[in-house]
């Protein structure tokens, strides 16, 4: 089991203790909830690790591996510039001011999503 | 060293419109650290005019109303938009060059982060420009007094927009440190060979995975309230009215840590380089930051305790037990400087400073984690002294520690070491001068968050020698300013690894090229470069 695995399982089995801990000792509601979801949360990410684990070849688990043999493997090409995220954060800031500020600043945010979807579907045919 | 393959890489455009587009981690850092600068400074003005207007009792520099949305609008910027925000600005220029990756997992996902972030911080400040003016009910927010029966203005729901978006881009941010930092290290760097403060920004990760959606969702509550109708917060209505308050302090004490645990990693990164020793207990260290980490979650209500409605002793308990890890963090920094070599540059005086603040604002922290002294101290400037002694002469003390330190490493020039030096006796003075008066103000009765005080008493000496030291404060950050001014106007160039740095971002150029490494040492432990420059004390 990996150290990441086992980060995340043991912060999941904490917070299954203190939740229990805190119910038993306050009977309040509010906390537990809290305390429970972020278990849940948790201990679902630790299933999905403890899954995902059994296909990770991972290099940089590798205690003795050569980093001549190995960098640059799993990175490939990749570009250094894109428009995307500074479009979808403008669209998403225009939608959410709009609902304070005026429906057609929200309406020109969704535009700018809409446009940015057609250009992202476009761009990844 | 060996050489290892580069990856194919598109050409780095240097224009305006190259910025906005990028998507390298490095320039992403960068961007992130000069944004929470510039709100530092604004930040910074707002808390000379809160001083200004304390000087003297009965003072009229601003209303009442002003001074509100003055307090909220510096406690929020510092909390949501310099604090923390740095943290993740560093940890995007440093955690692929740690661990020896080409960029950040999710590349395109960390600068939409990063927009998200400005874009929020500037919608809070806009509130300013409305008629109302800005939100003026502390960064805390609370509901009621939050709510559109009290608080009418458009700046209030501003405030909401913005913090959400600040929000949800630092758990996009979470989401990609954490997956970069499993998924793409170099060969040979296992977990147990990330630098530590690597190691702290994947338990300040976790933590925001746990803390932020709480505060999103406290968020959303208030926003329907205020806009569609709802009484989450209202017992009339079925509601509860101290929800908020648990909901916002479930996110906001785990936020403290979100605020310091990546300056413990700052500081675990340059004492060992100016004690010239590896760093004493590595892994004590790292168990140590999930066990402030684990802990934090469970202490969210210490600040309801004068509610009367939680459970004090498990409060108080939980909130005691966070000193034991914490304190391991202190001997852990104490032991590597024993009896090393130590060399007094402006980054370590800095990480100096804030062992000693830190440890005064930790000591006031064990203080208030007892329910009897809280219930005396509650809401006074005592409080005010203890968060930023904790925030300020902590996490301020690092971020200045941490520009000194790697200045070259991001921009190929070395920030002038005696202006460094007077910059840093300025803000240490200055702080102390400023905060430590406020300890004795608040046990005088001094209420945080009102504008006057009675002119009676020893409050008017106190608060003059506070706002004396603020100014000195600001004199120190201006010292900082025209350091900045002078070297890069000089530029003389640099080595790669100026200081005798140990992790692998000094193994490479400074500042780095787009692709991060044209080779890369072996690595046997979370120190490569330093082994590559001792062989003989490399670990087998």
């Amino acid at each position: 089991m990996s150290v990441g695995v086992r980060l995340f399982l043991s912060s999941a089995l904490f917070s299954i203790v203190i939740a229990v801990a805190y119910w038993y000792l306050s009977h309040e509601p509010t906390g537990t909830f809290l305390l429970g979801v972020m278990a849940f949360g948790l201990s679902f990410a630790s299933g999905y690790m403890i899954l995902a684990e059994r296909d990770a070849n991972l290099v940089g688990d590798k205690r003795d591996a050569d980093p001549d043999a190995e960098t640059g493997v799993l990175v490939g090409t990749y570009s250094l510039h894109s428009p995307l995220p500074l479009w979808s954060a403008l669209s998403i800031t225009c939608v959410l001011v709009g609902l304070v500020i005026s429906p057609a600043l929200s309406a020109l945010g969704l535009v700018g999503g809409l446009v940015l979807g057609v250009f992202f579907i476009l761009q990844s045919r | 060293m060996s050489a290892t393959t580069a990856p194919r890489i598109e050409a780095e455009s240097n224009d305006l419109l190259g910025w906005l587009t990028t998507t390298d981690h490095k320039r992403i850092g960068i961007l992130y650290l000069t944004t929470s600068l510039a709100y530092f400074a604004v930040a910074g003005l707002l808390a000379i005019a809160i001083r200004t207007q304390l000087a003297r009792p009965d003072n009229a520099v601003v209303t009442p109303e002003q001074y509100a949305q003055l307090f909220t609008l510096h406690g929020t910027a510092m909390i949501f938009l310099v604090v923390a925000p740095f943290a993740l600005g560093l940890a995007n220029f440093l955690i692929p060059l740690q661990i020896g990756a080409a960029d950040m997992a999710f590349p395109r996902l960390n600068a939409t982060s990063y927009w998200m972030f400005l874009f929020g911080g500037l919608t809070v400040f806009a509130g300013a420009a409305t008629n109302e003016g800005a939100a003026g009910n502390g960064w805390t927010s609370y509901a009621p007094l939050s709510e559109i029966a009290i608080s009418t203005g458009l700046g209030q729901d501003l405030w909401i927009v913005g913090i959400f978006l600040v929000s949800v881009a630092t758990i996009l941010t979470a989401i990609n440190f954490v997956t970069t930092a499993f998924i793409y290290r170099a060969p040979g760097m296992t977990m147990w060979r990330i630098p530590i403060f690597t190691w702290e920004m994947i338990a300040t990760s976790l933590l925001i995975f746990m803390a932020f959606p709480s505060l999103a969702a406290d968020l959303e509550l208030l926003f329907v309230d205020r806009n569609l109708g709802g009484h989450a917060f209202d017992p009339a209505y079925g509601g509860n009215a101290l929800l908020w308050q648990h909901l916002f302090w479930f996110f906001g004490h785990p936020e403290v840590y979100v605020m310091i645990l990546p300056y413990f990693g700052v500081v675990s990164e340059i004492i060992p380089v100016f004690s010239r020793k590896p760093i004493f207990g590595y892994t004590g260290l790292v168990l140590a930051a999930f066990a402030i980490a684990g802990l934090s979650m469970g202490v969210w209500a210490h600040h309801m305790f004068t509610s009367g409605a939680v459970d004090d002793p498990f409060f108080s308990a939980v909130s005691f037990l966070i000193a034991v890890p914490t304190g391991v963090k202190f001997f852990n920094w104490i032991a590597t400087m024993w009896r090393g070599r130590i060399v007094l540059a402006t980054p370590m005086l800095f990480c100096i400073g804030f062992l000693i603040n830190f440890l005064l604002g930790g000591v006031t922290g064990v203080m208030i984690a007892s329910p009897p002294i809280d219930f005396q101290a509650h809401q006074s400037y005592f409080i005010v002294a203890h968060m930023h002694y904790v925030l300020g002469g902590g996490s301020l003390f690092a971020i200045f520690a941490a520009l000194f330190f790697w200045w070259p490493k991001m921009f190929g020039v070395k920030l002038d070491e005696t202006l460094g030096k007077v910059c840093f006796w300025l803000l240490f003075v200055g702080f102390n001068v400023t905060f430590f008066p406020m300890h004795l103000s608040g046990l005088y009765g001094m209420a945080r968050r009102v504008y006057t005080y009675p002119a009676n008493g020893p409050l008017p000496e106190l608060n003059m020698i506070a706002t004396i030291g603020s100014y000195v404060m600001l004199l120190g950050v201006l010292v900082f300013v025209w350091d900045v001014i002078v070297s890069t106007r000089r530029h003389e160039p640099v080595p790669d690894d100026p200081w005798g740095g140990y992790s692998l971002e000094w193994a490479t150029s400074s500042p780095p090229p787009e692709h991060n490494f044209d080779s890369l040492p072996p690595i046997h432990s979370e120190r490569p470069v330093f082994d590559a420059r001792h062989p003989e004390l490399t670990p087998p």
